[in-house]
């Protein structure tokens, strides 16, 4: 189904009503548990509103509890869930306006931080530095250029799908980050945003490294930051967050045709030969 | 331009609008009477934003253009800006954030079958990656604004 058809509510008021429902159901109940503060050893956790939704959401779905309760299978099935899909896509658009509320009013210290919120999308290019010889350690192959290239949200997926197919192996690496970010990436952002305050680096630095090219990432982490945070640098955190992702979401494909992946694919042939067991020669081609 | 699909994307912007109130009701108390003027602000510059990713070739997420053209409208030095935020900042940030994962949680659903297919490996690597681009970026960050006198 189209997009386009799956947003008509012609004949599919049996899809738009249960998911809606749902859906306010699990927002009163995150709201009404609001937010949490753990202590957890030096830190402080914070759990929003929105971990406990999306925690929520998934549990009944019919992959969990709708499998062993035939109430909720009717409730949320294969329609529905498709339907959700669309429903991140416009629910999420509202948020961007509020961020960029934020920003706005904040211009005089976006503008003071620009260098630094441009640059600092050269810090993704740690990523492969880290996750490739990683990969290569646990035995994968031409898989690792795929999945440690960036942080694989859609205009990656797009990248790679485009040079190399979806089923060749660098397809299948890219799709790996990708569908683990899309079913764990809020989480693990949100764990990331409230407990990164404890390194010691800035809420400022941690605030422009929230913005990754995820609007509901970059929520979820700068969220949890802000909520660590003294109140009187609240708004400048977010601002910086939105305005980071904004610049990634302007140059994120582009940094990934032009940077991340020669780059990416330049390491992977210089450091493979290394990890290289006798009698099994590493792939080293893979397209050009 | 796609007057069916814009109109139904507006139906769904406003119940995705009940829901933050709702939500906000419910964990402030705020009333969604005196959120409800921003709230329809919001929604009108979201349809702006659904309609502009369409029409400008620039492969820009509909959530950036939505950023943008915010961030634009609220720059102090415009006649927008007071008169925008004195609305919009009656709609609660986080109340606008709830909705999006209550329904991403859901949607996920038919990808976790897919997920268990994917092997322990990637799911290693994808966790890594997500870790050091974070901190990559906050490195760079954190050296720069040092460099520049910010912090």
């Amino acid at each position: 189904m189209t997009e386009k058809e799956t947003l008509s509510w012609k004949g599919r008021s049996g899809v738009f009503l249960p998911l809606l429902a749902v859906v306010i159901v699990l927002v009163i109940i995150s709201e009404l548990i609001g937010i949490i503060k753990i202590s957890l050893g030096p830190g402080t956790v914070v759990l929003l509103p929105m971990l406990f939704a999306v925690i929520m959401g998934m549990l009944i779905t019919p992959a969990i509890l709708g499998k062993r309760i035939s109430a909720l299978k009717k409730l949320v099935n294969d329609d529905t869930m498709e339907l959700a899909g669309v429903g991140v896509m416009i629910a999420l658009i509202p948020l961007g306006v509020r961020y960029g509320t934020l920003v706005g009013p904040n211009i005089v210290k976006v503008l003071e931080a620009g260098p630094a919120l441009i640059l600092q999308e050269l810090g993704n290019l740690l990523t492969p530095v880290i996750a490739i010889p990683l990969a290569l350690l646990l035995g994968l192959k031409r898989e690792a250029v795929g999945a440690a290239v960036s942080i694989c949200r859609e205009p990656t997926l797009g990248v790679i799908g485009e040079k190399y197919g979806m089923d060749s192996p660098e397809g299948n690496g890219v799709l790996g980050t990708y569908m683990v970010g899309t079913v764990f990436g809020t989480i693990f952002f949100g764990f990331l945003g409230s407990l990164a305050i404890n390194t010691g680096l800035h809420p400022y630095a941690l605030a422009m490294a929230t913005g990754v090219g995820s609007g509901s990432m970059m929520a979820a982490g700068s969220a949890a930051l802000a909520a660590t945070v003294p109140a009187a640098i609240k708004d400048t955190v977010l601002a910086y967050a939105a305005t980071s992702n904004m610049l990634t979401g302007i140059t994120g494909i582009y940094s990934v045709i032009f940077i991340a992946l020669p780059f990416t694919n330049w390491y992977y042939k210089k450091i493979a030969p290394k990890f290289e067991k006798k009698g099994t020669p590493v792939e080293v081609q893979g397209g050009e | 331009m796609d007057l069916v699909k814009i109109s139904n994307q507006f139906k769904l912007m406003l119940c995705v609008g009940v829901l933050i109130l709702t939500g906000q009701l419910v964990s402030s108390g705020a009333s969604p009477i005196v959120a409800l003027p921003g709230m329809l602000i919001i929604i009108l510059l979201s349809m702006v934003a659904l309609i502009l990713k369409d029409l400008i070739p620039w492969r820009l997420p509909a959530f950036a253009w939505a950023t943008f053209i915010a961030f634009v409208l609220t720059l102090p030095m415009l006649p927008t800006s007071d008169f925008l935020l004195g609305y919009i900042n009656k709609v609660g940030f986080l109340a606008t954030t709830t909705p999006i994962l209550a329904f991403a949680g859901i949607s996920v659903g038919n990808k976790i079958g897919v997920l268990k297919k994917i092997s322990w490996k990637l799911v290693i690597i994808a966790l890594v990656v997500f870790t050091s681009t974070f901190f990559g970026s906050a490195i760079i960050a954190q050296i720069l604004l040092t460099v520049q006198g910010t912090i």
